[in-house]
């Protein structure tokens, strides 16, 4: 963990993870039993289920709840459904946990749906088989004809601290990327391609052919959104309200290629483990891996009060169980001893004013923080700016009091948000 | 699958960088006492009872809300400890019990506990203690009277008092740098200019008091000090004279930085500070009170919410 540094006249600074040059080769692991899908649907709602207890999957098969949902996984290895459950996860959202039973190494299979699709590239086909690729491509924003998308970006910079998966793929496959790139803007008809890297890979990148466009090493600056708040000052013909900007992961766009090329998904997770001594090691997973086997393989033990996070140390969620597995977008997973964690406290805002002065979105927090806590959400959105918030964590992350402000600011944002669709589904 | 393992589980960020309230009130207290030290080699054993009642008193008020109120126990961030010690550091040595209790009383509880504790209030606590007291008991802030039974081997009269009653003139006999390193009476840690500076600057650099604030403060006082002495040099003292004197170093670097009642901003900042030491000069030079530094910090503290509407726009929002 970064601490304050002891003199304080300036903003405190955290770096990104850099790569390093002679970056060891991900260490690959494999599930031993298990592979758990959490599909983006309600298990109440899932009606007719498309599977089953029992059904057989293949590797690459899609799995979802019904035929026509746009939200659904890649299964990353054939095996039996042993179990369909429901899962609350962050917020209340809910999820349908599907449980698969791994065949063995020697009788795994490949489901062939796909491989008639990838003769014929297309948007549609991107979106109904690509949605659940490591990196976790979204199509649905060229779908949106309100907004026709201007440019794509992709991530070649990691945008939480400690991940180094995007930097990975940008460092030792820029040829996939060049090739995932072309694909995307032939199939999209988007000509404007912009890749994001850090200053560090610049003459890696160069060979992309896309536009590179850097960013410096101090975090949040690679989050999507300030990305677009400099696209949007620097590009000509790109608005906030008329155009959407399609963000993909260096991972993702690999991704995309290789399956385009080969007619195979590839669905290896590759994933940063932060050990509890803080070690860092690279491994690919299959998509769906419980944290369990990943534990196994490097011999760390968890004890009561430890704490599991997946997603980087700014923005990531903490989990209750070592069954969680890996999801398309994890990019790291880190564990912290209990003795590492530092408590939050109820302390009331001493108007120190830190928060202010890192705040990246320029949101007066110490105003904010006022009205979150006596959960007057529409005032703190109408008066004080709770919906320019990035969600960076960094108010959280120096706040003398230790109040949970990004907490308090995820909950205003959910309590607005679900009020809203209320009133809709009134209306 | 019901495992007996417990995570913790919270809410993003994992991190923290480690600051907290005590370590805050903590540094402070440490960087007073650079001022109170050599205020208690003065002024001996008595200032050193002053100090440790305030604190004790400051404390003890600060538990007794607590308990009242039914409200967790606070007095572990170390913020009572601290509003004791700016409030000791203002008083002369000789201050009767009862008045060092009266003041914390008026110091924790009315100027910070009934607006809902830390971060809450509007004033500066101490400051705003050391007003009622300053207003209800003008004689016991009399330093040439509070101080008469003490030997110097400097003049013991309160510098401001003879500015503002003989004008400039009076004050010649003090050089500034016997005014620098405390050779002056006035509060137990108010005094010793040097002390004072180190500890800011110290703070400063950690990080625990913003610059900007004890900075435009001071050039405040400087710049409207220089003016009034170029306008009349006989009856205005210059502007080093008023730098050194009176509550202007503790104000700039201990009581106007005091978080809840100063802005956040940048400009805010700048102005807040700037604003207090013309007041303070204006007080001084054009006033009926002695020191303006007091009244000078509770005017900036009452216009601080309204200098933090100077703001930079969020993102997304009016572009």
């Amino acid at each position: 963990m970064i601490k304050r540094s002891f003199f304080g006249l300036v903003k405190p600074k955290l770096q990104y993870e850099i790569i390093d040059e002679a970056q060891a080769e991900p260490v690959s692991i494999q599930p031993e039993k298990q592979i758990r899908l959490y599909i983006d649907q309600s298990y109440e709602n899932a009606g007719n289920s498309v599977f089953k207890t029992g059904d057989p999957v293949k590797s690459g098969q899609k799995i979802t709840l019904s035929d026509d949902a746009a939200d659904y996984l890649l299964s990353s290895k054939s095996g039996q459904i042993s179990k369909i459950s429901p899962f609350v996860g962050i917020l209340g959202k809910k999820f349908t946990s599907v449980t698969i039973d791994v065949d063995d190494e020697s009788s795994q299979s490949c489901d062939e749906s796909f491989k008639s699709a990838c003769q014929a590239p297309s948007l549609e086909n991107a979106r109904n088989f690509l949605a659940g690729l490591p990196g976790k491509p979204d199509f649905n924003v060229f779908f949106d004809s309100g907004k026709p998308v201007k440019a794509i970006v992709v991530l070649g910079a990691d945008d939480d601290l400690l991940g180094i998966t995007n930097q990975y793929f940008v460092k030792n496959n820029i040829i996939a990327i060049k090739t995932g790139i072309a694909l995307l803007c032939k199939i999209t008809g988007i000509s404007n391609a912009i890749l994001i890297v850090p200053q560090h890979l610049e003459q890696v990148a160069g060979s992309s052919g896309a536009i590179i466009k850097t960013v410096d090493s101090e975090y949040p600056s690679a989050h999507p959104e300030l990305i677009m708040q400099h696209l949007l000052a620097s590009e000509d013909g790109i608005s906030r309200e008329k155009s959407g900007i399609a963000f993909f992961s260096a991972e993702a766009v690999c991704a995309i290629g290789a399956a385009y090329t080969t007619g195979q998904f590839s669905l290896e997770k590759m994933v940063t483990f932060v050990s509890k001594d803080g070690n860092k090691r690279l491994v690919s997973v299959p998509i769906g891996t419980p944290l369990q086997d990943i534990l196994n393989e490097f011999n760390e033990t968890l004890n009561d009060g430890d704490r599991v996070v997946f997603g980087g140390p700014m923005k990531g969620s903490s989990v209750f169980s070592t069954d969680y597995p890996v999801f398309p977008d994890t990019d790291t997973i880190i564990i912290q001893d209990k003795h590492q964690i530092t408590e939050r406290s109820d302390i009331a805002c001493s108007n120190c004013g830190e928060c202010v002065r890192v705040c990246p979105a320029n949101i007066q927090v110490n105003l904010l923080i006022r009205f979150l806590e006596a959960a007057q959400y529409e005032e703190a959105a109408d008066q004080y700016d709770l919906f320019s918030c990035i969600e960076c964590g960094f108010c959280s992350y120096v706040c003398e009091s230790r109040i949970p402000v990004f907490q308090h600011i995820r909950l205003g944002k959910h309590t607005l948000e679900s009020m809203k669709a209320a009133e809709e589904s009134n209306a | 699958m019901h495992s007996t393992l417990k995570l913790t589980v919270s809410h993003a960020p994992f991190w923290h960088n480690g600051s907290s309230i005590s370590t805050k009130s903590r540094n402070i207290l440490l960087a007073s006492l650079l001022a109170v030290v050599p205020g208690c080699y003065q002024y001996g054993m008595a200032a050193v009872g002053v100090v440790t009642l305030s604190i004790a008193s400051a404390i003890l008020w600060e538990l007794l809300i607590n308990f009242i109120s039914r409200r967790p126990v606070s007095v572990g961030d170390g913020n009572a400890a601290l509003i004791g010690m700016m409030f000791a550091m203002m008083l002369p040595a000789t201050m009767p019990w009862w008045a060092v209790v009266t003041g914390t009383f008026f110091a924790v509880v009315i100027g910070k506990e009934i607006f809902g504790g830390i971060g809450a209030n509007p004033f500066n606590p101490a400051v705003l203690a050391m007003t009622i007291l300053m207003l209800s008991w003008a004689d016991l802030f009399d330093f040439n009277a509070a101080l008469l039974n003490y030997q110097f081997d400097f003049k013991a009269v309160y510098p401001l008092v003879l500015s503002k009653t003989f004008g400039a003139s009076a004050v010649d006999p003090f050089a500034l740098m016997d005014l620098l390193f405390g050779k002056q009476i006035g509060g137990i840690g108010s005094t010793f200019g040097i002390g004072l500076i180190a500890g800011g600057v110290y703070l400063i650099l950690r990080g625990f008091v913003r610059w900007e604030i004890s900075l435009s403060f001071l050039v405040g006082i400087f710049l409207s000090a220089l003016f009034f002495y170029i306008l009349n040099p006989d009856l205005y003292a210059g502007p080093g004279f008023h730098l050194l004197t009176g509550y202007t170093l503790i104000g700039a670097f201990f009581l106007a930085t005091e978080d809840s009642s100063s802005p956040v901003n940048f400009i805010p900042m700048l102005i807040y500070g700037l604003l207090g030491g013309v007041l303070t000069v204006l007080i001084r030079n054009i006033g009926t009170h002695i020191d303006g530094v007091l009244y000078a910090i509770l005017i900036i503290n009452l216009v601080n919410p309204l200098l933090d509407k100077i703001r930079p726009k969020a993102i997304g929002k009016g572009v």
